[in-house]
């Protein structure tokens, strides 16, 4: 039980994962974001060797389309497996297999593929679309971040009777440098997309100052000055 | 600020991180970890860039020696980094550049880089390579916690108005796959060692099942019904 959006920016070309689930620790689960090729994420019994291959293919140049493929003739269990893949352009495959146990599908929209299993119904995927097309100007994490709160507020996972919290939660975005631009993560935790969103907000406030840390080492200020000028800006506010 | 050990196991020949610090989301910058390739962390001031090309470099066939003189070639600022590199074969190379802030430097063993900037003092890295190496016993993993755990216990960073606590926290191990063995982080809690040390003993509990999971799933018992098994056995041993 796991619900994901893969998503891109189109003014940007940046390439985006949010996922959060019931499992533990499913940001670790979460190699298949590179930059400049495309996203691929395997969930619901997931094959852990398919991500890294599907970005390896996709860097060679196979469609979305025919990675799929290729993971179904190399794993006898993709019948249990839930895939999502976008390539760079945008482009989409998606596969949920009929082993995949509770509600399960997926859904494309612009820009983005929803996809979930264990789900309370449909309305998720929508939910979750509906969240990251709310406000398209924005950055493509904030994007994700609303689109697994829509997922959320849609009601989440297990059925009406037995609704299971989401655990652990991640968001992961790419631009155009081979290390990710953003990725937060919360592993163990009771309310995991609450505990995201603040990760988040707060890494939004020290992004800059870590980036002008790597490239611009000489001005940098000490980080403990950083953080009192960031709370007595948070003091005033 | 930042107190790390960068190790291969010698027993394994897995790769991995421990690694803890003041800012926020570390583990997002630990992306140095490779299986059959090698461990590399840039720290202190860190060039984004050095780890993925660093790696890329060990998997061509470059000694860490080579690697670093490379880093230092290739970055105006190299002299602000603090760097390990490993290869698959545990030969390692170190820096701790002069202009890391605060009590900077590292100590080497067999297979394994202890390295921190902004610490209390040479204890720190000390106490991270003694846990290191007093732990044979312990799973890989469970010696990259206890090291990262000694480091806090011998005074850990300590900035402009005395110590900093750690707030966040990663360990990370590389194995035979293209994908982590494990990957546990922590990215923002006030407390964020013990906070990895609870997720670490929690998740322990689940590897087993969801490597089963992934496997075979056609016979997987559903995670719900799991955890409530955990929550009986633990009933049942607290009994």
């Amino acid at each position: 039980m796991t619900f994901s959006l893969i998503g891109r920016c189109t003014r940007t070309g940046r390439l985006g994962l949010g996922i959060t689930t019931y499992s533990l620790a499913v940001g670790g689960r979460c190699e298949g974001v590179a930059a400049n090729v495309g996203v691929c994420k395997t969930q619901a019994f997931p094959n852990r060797t398919n991500d890294p291959l599907g970005i390896k293919l996709l860097a060679q140049g196979y469609l979305p389309a025919e990675v799929m493929n290729k993971f179904a003739t190399n794993d006898t269990e993709h019948s249990y497996r839930q895939i999502a893949i976008m390539d760079r352009d945008g482009k989409i495959a998606a596969h949920t297999g009929p082993g995949c146990r509770g509600w399960a599908g997926h859904k494309e929209a612009a820009d983005c593929v929803a996809f979930g299993n264990g789900l309370l119904g449909p309305q998720v995927l929508d939910g979750m679309i509906a969240g990251f097309l709310e406000n398209p100007g924005d950055a493509l994490e904030y994007r994700l971040m609303r689109a697994i709160e829509g997922g959320r507020d849609a009601g989440g996972q297990g059925p009406a009777d037995a609704h299971r919290t989401e655990r652990s939660a991640a968001i992961k975005v790419v631009d155009r440098r081979d290390f990710p631009d953003v990725d937060v993560r919360v592993d163990v935790h009771e309310t995991a997309v609450e505990e995201l969103r603040r990760v988040l907000e707060e890494f939004k406030l020290y992004e800059e100052f870590y980036r002008g840390r790597d490239t611009d080492p000489s001005k940098a200020i000490p980080q403990d000055v950083f953080v009192k000028q960031l709370d007595a800006r948070r003091a005033r506010a | 600020m930042t107190f790390t050990i960068v190790a291969r196991c010698p027993k394994s020949g897995q790769v991995g991180i421990g690694i803890a610090t003041y800012s926020i989301c570390v583990g997002l910058y630990c992306n140095g970890l490779s299986g059959n390739v090698g461990a590399t962390m840039t720290q202190a001031f860190v060039n984004q860039g050095n780890n993925p090309l660093a790696l890329r470099l060990l998997a061509q066939g470059y000694s860490p020696d080579h690697v670093m003189a490379e880093l230092k070639a290739n970055d105006p600022n190299h002299e602000y980094r603090q760097i390990a590199v490993i290869d698959r074969l545990g030969r390692l190379a170190a820096y701790s550049g002069p202009k890391n802030r605060g009590w900077a430097g590292h100590v080497t063993g067999e297979g394994y880089v202890s390295m921190g900037n902004v610490l209390a003092g040479k204890p720190v890295v000390d106490a991270i390579a003694k846990a290191y190496e007093d732990s044979a016993n312990l799973s890989f993993e469970r010696r990259l916690l206890a090291a990262i755990e000694a480091g806090r216990d011998a005074g850990g960073q300590v900035g402009n108005d005395g110590h900093l606590t750690e707030r966040s926290a990663a360990v990370m191990v590389y194995g035979d796959y293209d994908h982590a063995e494990i990957d546990l982080r922590v990215d923002l809690h006030d407390k964020a060692i013990e906070e990895l040390r609870r997720a670490f003993e929690e998740y322990e509990l689940y590897r087993g099942y969801y490597k089963e999971r992934s496997k075979n799933p056609k016979d997987a018992m559903p995670q719900y019904a799991f955890v409530q098994s955990l929550a009986k056995g633990k009933k049942e041993a607290a009994q």
